[in-house]
């Protein structure tokens, strides 16, 4: 059990960000209303963050990482569970690449 | 903890602010069902951050500090790199944007409690414990510890899920060969098909992907994230009325 103390500032960052995101709409409600234009802003910040991560990974990976993606697709939407659907798509890579290194 | 004094505004019912024991044991013990998703989800993420470098002290500190799964996945190589740390803190604020509806719904419920009680079961605050707060509160539950206890409930398994994932990930060693280096990816793909709900999520997502792409081309960093994010935000701030309209 090792504990770098150089990384407590990225850590505490981190932390920081995410208490300030959990306490912040409590405490903003003394202030402001929510305008359904705000929460509609606020509703699609996750999405899009997500394709932020996901774009730039399709773009470096090959035909196993394309392949993985479209099978989480099609079984997220199936079973509505993303730990299964990621775990399919990390089998299907691992498979994918499998393959690539016997051809 | 103190007694709050009944504000003369409010409602006569609420019976002033109730925040006790059996509350929380109310809120700890109907989490339950989920907690078991949160331990499976955790075992990943420990997974996941053994693989990037972190020790099992290390990614237990990052579970209990951070608290949300998504916001970990993302931001688990800033913290061993040490770089781009305003990146990694801006992209926890973004994905856990939806965390300041959450606690402005709460404020009619929680604002009750003293403010201790209330920013301490805040620290708590996820998707599920939420969910099931409001839920309960809609079906009559004024006691606010529910809010802590099913918090907790969930918050437990978080950590202790990631003590059994980065131990698992330190026995198996070289993680490449299992496509676990995917994994980080693949999540992120899974709860964004999760997160697409309606017509009204296409314009923000496609103008998030465009700016990605476009961003990731000219300079690939951690802000292609934040500025996806910001994309997709900002869009769905520009075109509320439209789709209200439709």
């Amino acid at each position: 059990m090792s504990f770098r103390p150089d990384l407590l500032p990225a850590l505490l960052a981190l932390a920081i960000a995410s208490f300030v995101c959990r306490a912040g709409g409590f405490w903003l409600m003394r202030f402001v209303t929510v305008t359904p234009r705000l929460k509609a802003a606020l509703a699609a910040a996750p999405l899009a963050v997500m394709i932020g991560i996901v774009a730039p990974a399709a773009v470096r990976g090959d035909w196993p990482e394309w392949l993985g993606l479209g099978v989480i697709a099609v079984v997220m939407r199936t079973t509505r569970n993303d730990l299964i659907a990621a775990l399919a798509g990390v089998v299907t890579v691992a498979l994918g690449r499998a393959v690539m290194r016997m051809a | 903890m103190q007694e709050v004094p009944s504000l003369p505004d409010s409602p006569p019912q609420a019976g002033g602010a109730r925040f006790t024991t059996a509350g929380f044991r109310r809120g700890y013990t109907h989490a339950q069902p989920m907690a078991v998703g949160v331990f499976a989800y955790a075992v990943t993420f420990g997974l996941l951050a053994s693989d990037a470098g972190l020790s099992v002290l290390e990614a237990m500190f990052m579970s209990a500090l951070v608290y949300s799964g998504s916001a970990q996945v993302a931001t688990v190589a800033t913290v061993t790199s040490g770089a781009a740390i305003v990146a990694g803190a801006v992209t926890v604020l973004m994905l856990n944007a939806r965390y300041v509806l959450y606690g402005a719904a709460l404020r009619p419920w929680l604002g009750q409690a003293s403010t201790r009680e209330a920013y301490c079961s805040l620290y708590f605050l996820g998707d599920g414990n939420w969910i099931l707060s409001m839920k309960a509160h809609a079906d009559g539950e004024g006691d606010a510890a529910y809010v802590l206890g099913s918090g907790v409930a969930m918050f437990l398994p978080w950590v202790g899920g990631t003590l059994i994932g980065a131990l698992a990930g330190g026995w198996m060693g070289n993680l490449k060969l299992l496509a676990l280096d995917f994994l980080l990816t693949a999540f992120c793909a899974a709860m964004a098909v999760g997160l697409y709900k309606s017509r009204a999520d296409l314009w923000p997502a496609l103008s998030a992907l465009a700016v990605a792409l476009l961003a990731n081309a000219i300079a690939p960093s951690g802000w292609t994230i934040v500025i996806a994010g910001l994309t997709g935000a900002a869009v769905a701030y520009w075109r509320h009325e439209e789709e209200v309209a439709a």
